[in-house]
């Protein structure tokens, strides 16, 4: 499992994009999403992940709606048309760094 | 596998419990907790241990508080919402103290508004004379010449000085004279207006000075003789809806003047307003090449990267080199500059800065009286301490509230806030506060400038269209908040909560060493303002009433006699038949600044005058025989001139400064004096006098001057103005009649006059100005102070009811309870004074060194001022001690 500390600066990256991919998800979706794709190396932890869904949703890169199944209420998060540019950018940015580091740390990457 | 009705109940209970209450985040966590749940249970648990698997991820109550905490924050922190929150917050506090908030505003907006009337006027003095393209390079000649016991500092030179300037010294590029002749009567037709500001000047007078010439060709605008340019003004006075140019004017009924141009007016920013430029190439006194009168303003133009060093030792040697010749046939042969220094006499020419004129110079023949730039200093500096005062009492009140405000700051602390928090808070609340108040001073400084424009004789207005002002007024406003604000921002926060919720903390009262020191601070300064005003005053009382040596009331001056021409004797017999009217004088030369003077050197007969020493500088004044009868003066030795005696066409009467000048040997009287006849000043043609009485000394320039030395002699020819000494009460009639009389001898003439008693008080305008302005900044700064003490006291009061019920209880009398609130504030006010005392003596000396004749600075002034500030907050405390005081005790002591 990847270390926290890691996944920090990368957090809204990987939203962003699960939610571009995918269109609407609840909170949870995303956890589960996220742990399948990275064979369980990246669990999001939901003390990050809600503040940093809210923090995006305040800032009007996503937008949400509710469902109510029974007693429980649920809550879709889906980008905005903003949010879409957003993802584009964050992803570019991110291999841009990826490829940076390589040359950093001086090792090849696949 | 989903999870039932009960268990969802359950979690959603549990998780309320455990604090997950926020509206929003709940339902979500709830849903993410019961899908998490459902995963475990796939897995074959129990609900109750995949409930508690799910929540060992979430780190149980803490982890979950903990992601209801970040996620609020995440909405929380954008800036606009937080600067929202303490801009509700500042209000409800403000509407809440309303009291103290009007308290506030008033005061600070009162301090911002007098300071900006204040700043705008600087603004403008320092603007004077900048609208010159070459401002720069543009200097003025002075003067200094020391000279048979008589010192000038003028701005006078000779008239070959300028055209010599722009000839022999390279760094000159053009120079121009002027000569000032007084008023003229002009008229186009037959009306004559009088016109007084007429100036003759040099052809390079528009090439030097930055002045729009509108009609008419610039080049050679004032090259012929009988040529003029006017302004704008006068263009639309006299040709109204028409064109000026090529049109003809006449002055004093007698010379005529072909209009060659006509220039935008004069910006009011100028140390000089010329309607009418006449050209000099018509006058022959111009073309003079006398160098030893000194009769025109000189300017000139120095090239571009000049050293005005240079050129000023240039100007001295080419002094030097006129003058020499000539004065050897005054003074003899093997006169030089260098012998006359050393006889103790002076004539030094320095150039003067353009830009140095309006604040740096008070020489004698300024066109228009300039401004100090210590006054500006004073101004400013008396405008901060007012503004300073306002601050003072927005940080007083503050802190002084802290009391009730010091439990807000506790729960607020408890809540989460950081100290920076508080302090943004409190630093909102002041900013705010401080741009209401400045957005009232606009106000305030609408409504003052009126009054101060009259006051100061200046058309300030406020630039409503100009972005720097709104600018400064932001900057200024946020700066005050700041400065205002930062005090009692880090003194509130500063508070313990434990401390101030357990109600331990001894707040308003104790922390009082600052605020005391900021009460003394504020009254200091009225203290010294209020003592400042007073002696101003009195040193203006003292001129106006002091022994002058002649009668200055109950005279009016007819001016301008010579429109009378031959009619002008007739006129006074016939004025003189009316009892209202004691006696008649003719005479251009008067005790009063802005009359006529003349200056020339005369020597006791028998003396010889190519000794330097012998030789007396003395105002001649031509006058007729009721001259020291109209004018009230009093012969102390001899006799007044009279028509018994025809000698008295070749008598002179001295005052007691001239007789001692002449060092006569025994009594004066019989005497004669000796100076050089003609127009040549040559030493063939002499004139005598003989001195028939001395006249008690009079002032005749402000009394910042001591008394020169003056001869009265009689004139052939009654000339100048025609002054009355008149004793009725009526001065409505006596001016009537005076009019009437004039209209019918000379229609169409200009009837003008004016009393000598006003003329007299106008030689003191500036310290008349002086005085009423510090009078006015010292009464708002003592409003100010006072409305600080007011509240401060209100305060006291507030939160010693409980001690002034139990004290009244126990029986102590109102009188003794005004006496105690009253009594700490008593002590810095008494503070205060002692400290002022002391700046005040200094600041009015200095300002009295000036003066020849002064005030002395007693006790009594000092005394007096102190009881005024102490009185003054003595009854803005009492009001509220005694409101205190007189309470029930039941009221005070029932809620608990």
């Amino acid at each position: 499992m990847h270390s926290p500390e890691l996944l920090k600066g990368t957090l809204q990256t990987i939203v962003l994009k699960v939610l571009k991919d995918h269109g609407r998800m609840y909170g949870y979706e995303i956890t589960q999403r996220v742990k399948e794709l990275s064979d369980e190396r990246i669990m999001l932890t939901e003390g990050a992940l809600y503040p940093a869904l809210h923090k995006l949703e305040a800032e009007g890169m996503l937008k949400t709606e509710t469902e109510t199944i029974g007693k429980r209420v649920r809550k879709y998060y889906s980008l905005t048309p903003q949010g879409r540019n957003l993802v584009k950018e964050r992803v570019s940015e991110f291999i841009d760094f990826i490829q940076t580091m390589g040359n950093v740390l001086q090792v090849s990457l696949r | 596998m989903k999870l039932s009705e009960d268990h969802i109940s359950y979690i959603v209970k549990d998780l309320n419990y455990r604090g997950i209450v926020v509206e929003g985040i709940q339902e979500e966590l709830i849903d993410h907790v019961c899908s998490s749940v459902e995963e475990e249970m796939e897995k074959g648990l129990r609900f109750i241990d995949a409930y508690h698997n799910v929540l060992k991820k979430f780190g149980h109550t803490s982890g979950l508080r903990e992601t209801q905490k970040q996620t609020l924050h995440s909405h929380h922190t954008k800036p606009q919402d937080m600067l929202k929150n303490y801009f509700i917050v500042a209000l409800r506090n403000l509407r809440k103290h309303s009291f103290y908030s009007l308290i506030n505003i008033l005061g600070l907006s009162v301090g911002v508004g007098v300071c900006l009337v204040i700043a705008l006027f600087v603004f403008n003095e320092l603007r004077y004379d900048k609208h010159h393209e070459h401002a720069q390079r543009i200097y003025r000649v002075k003067a200094e010449i020391i000279f048979g016991g008589n010192h000038w500092k003028m701005v006078f030179a000779p008239a070959p000085m300028a055209a010599a300037l722009a000839e022999e010294i390279p760094e000159v590029e053009a120079a121009v004279h002027f000569r000032q002749r007084g008023s003229y009567l002009v008229k186009r037709e037959t009306e004559n207006i009088k016109e007084p500001n007429v100036i003759w000047a040099g052809k390079d007078f528009f090439k030097i000075f930055t002045v729009p010439v509108r009609q008419g060709n610039v080049e050679g605008i004032l090259d012929q003789p009988n040529t003029m340019a006017i302004s704008e003004r006068a263009a639309k006075k006299f040709f109204p809806g028409e064109s000026a140019l090529g049109q003809t004017l006449t002055l004093d009924n007698k010379f005529t003047f072909k209009i060659t141009g006509v220039y935008e007016n004069m910006p009011a920013a100028s140390h000089f307003h010329f309607d009418f430029i006449l050209s000099t190439e018509g006058l022959d006194e111009a073309k003079q090449t006398f160098w030893l009168s000194n009769n025109f303003q000189t300017y000139l133009l120095l090239r571009e990267g000049a050293n005005a060093k240079e050129a000023e030792t240039k100007l001295v040697q080419m002094t030097a080199k006129h003058i020499e010749p000539q004065l050897a046939t005054v003074l003899g042969e093997g006169a030089t500059m260098e012998k006359f220094t050393q006889g103790g006499n002076k004539m030094a020419y320095a150039l003067q800065p353009l830009q140095d004129i309006h604040l740096k110079s008070d020489l004698q023949g300024e066109f228009e009286p300039g401004f100090s730039i210590t006054y500006v200093y004073m101004f400013l500096a008396v405008a901060l301490f007012i503004l300073v005062i306002a601050c003072i009492n927005f940080m007083n009140l503050s802190t002084a509230r802290s009391a009730n405000r010091a439990k807000e700051v506790g729960v607020r602390k408890v809540m989460g806030s950081f100290r920076s928090h508080l302090v943004r808070q409190f630093l909102t609340e002041s900013t705010l506060l401080s741009m209401l108040s400045f957005s009232i001073a606009i106000g305030i400084t609408y409504l003052l400038l009126p009054l101060f424009n009259n006051l100061a004789d200046r058309t300030l207005s406020i630039p409503f269209n100009n972005p720097a002002f709104y600018i400064i007024l932001v900057a200024g406003a946020v700066l005050t908040g700041l400065l205002a604000g930062i005090y009692p921002s880090f003194f509130l926060s500063a508070f313990k909560p434990v401390n101030v919720l357990k109600g331990h903390v001894s707040l308003g009262m104790k922390s009082g060493f600052i605020r005391s020191s900021l009460v003394v601070f504020q009254f200091t300064i009225s203290i010294i303002l209020i003592i400042a005003t007073i002696a101003v005053f009195s040193q203006l009382n003292y001129i106006q009433n002091k022994k002058i040596g002649f009668n200055k009331d109950q005279v009016i001056m007819v001016e301008d006699m010579y429109a009378l021409g031959e009619q002008s004797q007739a006129y006074k017999n016939e004025i003189l038949r009316n009892s209202m009217f004691v006696s008649g004088t003719f005479s251009g030369y008067l005790p009063v600044s802005d009359t006529w003077r003349s200056d020339n050197p005369w020597w006791a007969e028998g003396k010889d005058y190519q000794q330097q020493e012998n030789l007396v500088s003395l105002q001649n004044w031509t006058v007729d025989q009721d001259y020291v009868k109209t004018l009230g003066m009093t012969i102390i030795d001899g006799r007044d001139f009279s028509p018994e005696f025809p000698s008295d066409s070749t008598a002179v009467i001295l005052n007691e400064t001239a007789a001692r000048n002449f060092n006569f040997e025994g009594n004066p009287v019989g005497k004669k004096i000796v100076t050089f006849g003609g127009q040549d000043m040559s030493a063939d043609k002499l004139e005598t006098l003989t001195v028939i009485g001395v006249v008690e000394n009079f002032h005749f320039e402000s009394l910042k001057e001591n008394i020169g030395a003056v001869m009265l002699f009689l004139s052939k020819r009654p000339q100048g103005n025609l002054s009355f000494r008149f004793q009725s009460q009526d001065t409505r009639a006596v001016i009537n009649l005076l009019e009437s009389k004039w209209k019918e001898i000379a229609p169409g003439q200009p009837f003008t006059y004016s009393f000598l008693d006003d003329r007299f008080g106008k030689m003191y305008t500036t310290e008349t100005r002086l005085g009423k302005v510090f009078a006015i900044f010292a009464g708002f700064a003592i409003i100010i102070a006072c409305l600080g003490l007011f509240a401060l006291t209100a305060f006291t009061a507030e939160q010693r009811t409980k001690e002034i019920g139990i004290r009244k209880v126990l029986g102590a009398s109102v009188g003794s309870i005004v006496l105690l609130l009253s009594k700490e504030f008593g002590k810095l006010i008494a503070i205060a004074f002692v400290l002022a005392s002391p700046l005040a003596w200094y600041g009015i000396s200095w300002w009295l060194r000036d003066y020849s004749y002064k005030i002395e600075i007693g006790v009594g002034l000092f005394l007096f001022a102190g009881l005024a500030a102490f009185a003054i907050a003595w009854l803005t405390m009492s009001f509220q001690s005694f409101r205190a005081a007189s309470t029930n005790p039941v009221k005070s002591l029932r809620s608990e």
